[in-house]
């Protein structure tokens, strides 16, 4: 049912563009990203009948870029996970083309494998945020699902850029797109970490090993490297999270916007009350958890941030012998989308949290890594701004993957 | 040094010219001329001009002069000179002459100020300075450095001339000052009281006196005739923006007087209060009852500095066919109105009917709100059509409307409701249409208080249960009598602000019983309460009353102080906090333990008491997310897992500087060098998804209640 997918329709006629890079292309958003006029509330209650006063930068792009936004699906709350997300389904079900989907910890890229489509995640900070209403500023950007990745290439070509009007973007060369479509000449070198395969269960890694055994058939080269903390990856983004997300939840206080409660006697109760009935049990713990490190463990917090940068120029370091890292999206058993605590979400993403701590790209390809019935996707991770090096990989396994079968 | 000639800077003037003097004193400011400095040199007599120049000034104390900043504190001696023609400063007092300094110590010097103090321009024709342009709190939090200001320094100068007045008047007409204790029992003043912990009758407090009430009446007992103290009084209650916690109140009692004694001595005394401030109190005191205040104002502390006092209709629409007005008196209501003279030309149809009747009067607990212009000699308004000729000219009569008038009426089932909002409407116009004339004070005396006010069970005392009825033939179970009776209390009204209140106090036993029977206060709970007090009008109680005048207020209106915290040198601020000692703050677990209170809660938290304390209530209230019982056992494990992974980082992170973000981000700002409105701002849509607004504003509630 296409109104089991939808949360918003956009029901004005579209202006078919006929010409521009993604003319006659349909593209699906969450909302949480601005249309203007659109209803906006990112999942939550907080942002009840919130509507949309401008376009989103990249809105504006894409739309000149000639597609056609054609709704928004349901998304979880304020994009934590993937309870109740329905983008993935406005593709398979063909509803769209192309799916933008917020990646705070992995949810396009899990949701591709769990689907069987492609998902990516693009480096921090090249895709303007500006419009999009986010949790975790540090973590999250703009993802994509496709069901290949020159798609995913066509529509990055259109939304990577400058933005004068996002603050949290770097002065950097961007990526160029253009050049995925074509195969690269040199076979790319591929990491294994086995801090991370350590975590699998056996039928899992025999599973991933099995994957790597048809990349190296797809004449990529394989080699093990070591992470001696991913264990930590997913402590350091749950510290960090939970009080980047406490912090930018503040603005949802029922006076400019979103829900209020119905009666109060004064402006703290007003505060309390919206705020109460505002979050779900979900995110209300994680704020909760937020709130202690910011009012009483702060120290913890810093010292989060000091592991996030050694872990970052860690696996920078293993870039000098590697072009990207491969990893499996997701665990079998680990339900994303039923997860319902903060721990079980965590559960769900742990393999896919890298690349937000490291702020790197990052491509799921399916149909690679199959235990029994289940795709657990296969994953890599590469430099920052490596991009476009990382979807001609994801290019080069897709077409040797689909040639195979 | 021994600051043993030191004269006082404001008090030098044109006949001291010639004499070589010592003073000591803060830089007030500065005005450096190259090699000529000026300063302003102020003590606590005022400010005077010192003047370092290579012409008088030997050459190292120029040098020394030349650091000299903003509230150094210094002593410069010199001689005083007349200033040259044209060079005077009339903002001043010593403005006709300066001095010129031979030597210069320096006492101390000044950190940079974190406001300025200086209120006096150096150089005349660049006006007065504003000193209060910090924000309050930052005042009280350096309130050390307020209150160098002159305005401040007068204000508690004043106030001590005040205080003094009052203490010098009270002693010639024979009042004592008694002190009474702080450390005390509750008093039955109705607000929460402050309390104190014993230590060495672990479990036990002592409470602040909410007024020395309990005490003064036992001083009469005790057969002290008169007495008076001018005291701090303690109350717990909700903030408002006018009130401290601790106040002073000027407290008096007499014996064998009544009422007259007591107009008659605090008339006297508040007109020579005023006096000190220059005002002019004109004598008499006009009276008024209670009832009258609310039948012709609707308030028991009516402004009387403007009339628009309320006349009666009710009568004139007893056989009315206007419908609205017609099922009101039905019901047993009310009609009130004001005339509000010569004001039609202000008062627009427009504004009447779509500003005053649909939106003032609402807002002011109204049903509606009738209006009628008088143009020539006829009335004019929306509904004027369903009046008859007679109630049209029996409003004309009663009114006394003239041409240029309007009328406002408030018709409704309850009398409360018409006085309520009436009264309301009354003040609001009376702002609105600038009917308030400066520098005027109009004092009064309401008398006749109901004795009881009615609750929800039964009755209570509206002042206390020691007020004595105006009769003492009542049957303390009759409710609806017991609510007609008067009191023998009075209250001092100024311009609307009640500055005080008293009564004659019951002496006899018999109908002290009869008042606690009324208020079904069983002879346990008296003895419990107020046994000890009771005990002593067993031996002799003499007839007596009294009166107590709130000295923060009073002080405040004979200076025209913004707040009455002006007039405080360490007050607390608007939510009862002290920005300047940081107080009320937690205290130690071992104070606590000393006091043996650490379990007296039982199995509820204490405040300050880490291990009982609520770590989820805390970031409940942080975060300001409410929570309800079922969510709470997840958010108790979500903490605990974060407990948890802090251990995990503090264990694991080494000295890497922080990663806050995943890339470098150069801080940048907008585009465009000034600040501009969002387009969105100006053309509404900002507001489009507010849940609730009110003209161009979000609408809240209030932070106060």
């Amino acid at each position: 049912m296409i109104s089991d997918i939808f949360f918003y329709m956009d029901s004005s006629p579209p202006l078919l563009a006929e010409r521009g890079p993604l003319a006659g292309k349909t593209i699906a958003i969450q909302s949480n990203l601005s249309v203007h006029g659109w209803p906006t509330n990112a999942g939550s209650i907080a942002l009840e009948r919130f509507v949309a006063l401008e376009d989103a930068s990249i809105i504006e792009r894409v739309k000149k870029a000639g597609a056609v936004i054609k709704g928004s699906t349901y998304m979880s709350e304020l994009g934590l996970g993937l309870a109740g997300d329905t983008g993935a389904s406005a593709l398979t079900e063909n509803w769209v083309d192309m799916v933008m989907m917020t990646d705070t910890m992995g949810e396009p890229r899990v949701s591709a494998s769990t689907m069987g489509v492609y998902g990516f995640k693009p480096s921090y900070g090249i895709v303007s945020r500006y419009g999009l209403i986010g949790l975790i500023p540090s973590m999250e950007g703009i993802g994509i699902l496709a069901k290949s990745p020159e798609e995913i290439a066509s529509l990055m070509e259109t939304i990577v850029g400058r933005d004068d009007r996002d603050f949290s973007m770097p002065e950097c060369e961007m990526p160029n797109f253009s050049q995925v479509h074509t195969p690269r000449d040199t076979m790319a070198t591929l990491g294994v970490v086995p801090e991370c395969v350590k975590t699998l269960e056996t039928d899992e890694s025999e599973a991933f090993n099995e994957a790597l055994s048809t990349i190296k058939k797809a004449h990529f080269k394989i080699r093990e490297v070591h992470i001696a903390d991913f264990d930590l990856f997913r402590t350091v983004h749950n510290v960090i999270g939970a009080v980047e997300a406490s912090s930018s939840s503040g603005k949802y206080d029922g006076v400019r916007y979103g829900h209020r409660t119905a009666s109060a006697k004064n402006w703290n109760e007003m505060y309390i009350k919206s705020r109460a009935e505002s979050f779900g049990l979900l995110i209300k713990t994680y704020l909760f958890q937020g709130a202690y490190y910011q009012f009483e463990n702060y120290n913890a917090f810093v010292n989060a941030c000091r592991i996030r940068r050694r872990l970052k120029e860690e696996v920078n370091e293993l870039y000098k012998n590697v072009d990207a890292l491969v990893f499996p999206a997701r665990r079998q058993n680990m339900n994303a989308s039923k997860a319902s605590t903060i721990g079980e979400v965590y559960d769900a993403f742990a393999l896919t949290l890298l690349a937000n701590v490291a702020g790197q790209p990052s491509v799921v390809i399916p149909k690679f890594i199959i235990n029994g019935k289940t795709d657990l996707g296969l994953q890599l991770v590469g430099p920052w701004l490596n991009d476009a090096q990382l979807l001609s990989i994801a290019a080069g396994l897709a077409h040797y993957i689909e040639g195979v079968k | 040094m021994t600051y043993k000639g030191r004269s006082n800077c404001g008090e030098l003037s044109l006949s001291d010219v010639g004499r070589e003097v010592d003073l000591s004193g803060w830089v007030d400011a500065l005005r450096d001329h190259g090699d000529v400095l000026f300063i302003h040199l102020r003590d606590r007599s005022g400010i005077l001009q010192v003047v370092f120049s290579p012409g008088h000034t030997p050459p190292e104390i120029c040098e020394r002069a030349a650091s000299l900043r903003n509230e150094f504190c210094i002593s410069v001696t010199g001689r005083v000179a007349k200033r040259l023609m044209g060079t005077e400063n009339p903002l001043i007092k010593t403005g006709e002459i300066e001095v010129l300094a031979v030597a210069l110590s320096m006492i101390s010097k000044s950190e940079p100020l974190p406001f300025p103090i200086s209120e006096k321009a150096m150089v005349s024709g660049t006006g007065t300075k504003v000193g209060d342009l910090a924000s309050e709190d930052l005042r009280l939090q350096y309130r050390y450095l307020d209150l160098r200001r002159p305005a401040m320094q007068d204000h508690l100068i004043k106030r001590h001339r005040i205080n003094k007045c009052v203490r010098d008047f009270l002693d010639e007409q024979g009042f004592i000052e008694v002190e009474t204790p702080m450390l005390t029992k509750s008093t039955p003043e109705g607000a929460r009281d402050y309390l104190v912990p014993s230590r060495v009758h672990p479990k036990h407090f002592y409470a602040l006196p909410q007024s020395p009430q309990l005490f003064k009446q036992l001083l009469m007992v005790s057969g002290f005739e008169r007495y008076f103290q001018i005291v701090r009084c303690f109350r717990d209650e909700d903030l408002r923006p006018n009130r401290q916690p601790e106040f002073t109140q000027l407290d008096l009692e007499a014996s064998f007087i009544d009422e007259e004694f007591i107009y008659e001595l605090i008339e006297e005394l508040v007109v020579q209060m005023f006096q000190i401030g220059g005002v002019t109190l004109p004598r008499p005191f006009p009276r008024m009852t209670y009832q009258e205040a609310i039948d012709t104002t609707g308030l028991d502390r009516p402004d009387l500095r403007f009339d628009l006092r309320f006349a009666d209709a009710t009568d004139i629409f007893k056989n009315t066919t206007y419908g609205i007005f017609k099922q009101i008196l039905q019901r047993g209501g009310c009609i009130k109105g004001i005339n509000v003279k010569g004001q039609s030309e202000k008062l627009s149809k427009n504004v009447l009917q779509n500003e005053y009747a649909k939106e003032i009067v609402p807002s002011f607990g109204g049903k509606g709100m009738t209006w009628m212009r008088v143009i020539g000699d006829q009335l004019e308004s929306n509904i004027v059509q369903f009046f008859s000729k007679e109630e049209q000219l029996g409003v004309i009569e009663r009114f006394q409307a003239e041409n240029g008038d309007v009328l406002l009426m408030i018709a409704d089932a309850s009398y409360e409701v018409v006085t309520s909002v009436l009264g309301q409407l009354r003040l609001h116009l009376a702002d609105r249409l600038n009917l308030i004339p400066l520098g005027e004070y109009r004092p009064l005396w309401v008398t006749h208080f109901p004795l009881f006010e009615p609750t929800e069970q039964g009755i209570t005392s509206s002042h206390h249960p020691f007020t004595s009825p105006d009769q003492i033939n009542f049957d303390p179970k009759n409710r609806k009598a017991l609510l007609e009776l008067r009191s023998r209390s009075y209250d001092l009204v100024v311009n609307g602000e009640e500055l005080g209140g008293g009564s004659i106090r019951i002496n006899d036993r018999r109908l002290q019983q009869k008042i606690f029977q009324a208020l079904g206060i069983s002879d346990r709970e008296v003895e419990e309460k107020f046994g000890f007090f009771l005990r002593a009008f067993d031996y002799g109680p003499p007839p007596h009353g009294g009166i107590a005048l709130g000295m923060d207020r009073v002080i405040s209106m004979i200076l025209g102080t913004s707040s009455i915290r002006e007039v405080i040198a360490f007050p607390k601020n608007r939510s009862a906090y002290c920005p300047l000692t940081q107080a009320p703050s937690a205290v130690a677990r071992e104070q606590l333990a000393e006091l043996g209170l650490l379990d007296l809660g039982g199995t509820q938290s204490l405040p300050g008491t880490e291990e009982q304390s609520d770590p989820i209530g805390t970031l409940s209230w942080v975060s300001r997310i409410g929570i309800d019982d079922g969510e709470r056992p997840f958010i108790a494990a979500a903490l605990k897992e974060a407990v948890r992974l802090a251990g995990l980082v503090n264990e694991k992170a080494e000295n890497e500087e922080p990663l806050f973000l995943p890339v470098n981000v150069i801080n940048r700002t907008r585009k465009g060098s000034f600040a501009q409105t969002s387009p969105l701002a100006g053309n509404g849509e900002l507001f489009k998804n507010a849940p609730l607004l009110k003209g161009n504003y979000f609408k809240v509630p209030s932070i106060l209640e």
